[in-house]
């Protein structure tokens, strides 16, 4: 099976994408329009109750703000997710399009690598900040991962690696 | 760049428009128009031949050095 053009695996994983896209789309919705629920409504009490949130006391959970901050976290955590697979989705188009080395998807892989790194920041700053803003709850350890952050690296020398085959693309376009 | 392509003038001495020329070797008038405008990087050999042989000129009537700065790398990424 082919990887790259019309029908191929990358036409696959783009489909696939479209899905996932739609679907983190739908979740930053539900996620918005609850923080603002959280903000504007009365939590009852009794519902509450049947809720469970790790690390996080259960009398915290009726306070609206709380609820509003922890969503509008995990909001802007699950947005950056999707921006990751928007662009991933961009550069998928490009590869079902037979063309990997556009000069677009450099600036799109250099932005997935910043995102990943964004949102593996925010990971230790959330472990930090859940002892401080919930006191009593139970602290989840935020392990350094060396896995993640060698990801990174790696996206970042696959950005150089289409940069650099965008140069020769170019370098071909105008050798007459 | 200091390498100038003389299309415009060996076209003009020859009395052979840009479309005729694009026929003849085989190249597209959007290639051509590069080649005219100075924007290509590089010109193979079998199209400095093609031209050359429908031009009946020699490389160094189609291709002048002028001495100047060399381009700048494009920051197109």
């Amino acid at each position: 099976m082919r990887a790259l053009g019309p029908g191929s695996v990358s036409s696959l994983l783009k489909i696939v994408l479209d899905v996932v896209y739609g679907l983190m789309l739908f979740v930053v919705g539900v996620l918005v329009v609850a923080a603002i629920a959280a903000l504007l409504f009365k939590i009852d009490p009794a519902v509450v109750k049947q809720m469970s949130i790790d690390g996080l006391p259960a009398e915290r959970l009726t306070q609206g703000p709380v609820i509003a901050l922890l969503l509008t976290v995990v909001g802007l955590y699950v947005g950056g997710v999707t921006v990751v697979i928007h662009r991933l989705r961009q550069i998928f188009t490009t590869l079902t399009a037979g063309d990997p080395f556009h000069p677009d998807n450099v600036r799109r892989l250099r932005l997935i690598g910043l995102m990943l790194v964004t949102l593996e920041l925010t990971g230790y700053a959330i472990s930090a900040g859940q002892v401080w803003l919930f006191p009593g709850g139970t602290r989840e350890e935020t392990v350094f991962s060396l896995s993640s952050w060698f990801s990174i690296l790696v996206v970042f020398v696959l950005a150089e690696v289409f940069r650099e085959g965008a140069r020769l693309r170019r370098e071909a376009e105008l050798t007459i | 760049m200091p390498i100038r392509v003389q299309l415009d003038r060996l076209l003009h001495d020859r009395r052979m428009s840009l479309t005729e020329l694009a026929d003849r070797v085989g190249v597209t008038i959007a290639n051509l128009s590069i080649l005219k405008t100075g924007k290509a990087r590089a010109m193979r050999f079998s199209t400095l031949d093609a031209l050359c042989r429908e031009l009946d000129c020699q490389p160094g009537d189609l291709l002048v050095f002028e001495p100047g700065p060399a381009d700048i790398e494009d920051e197109w990424v």
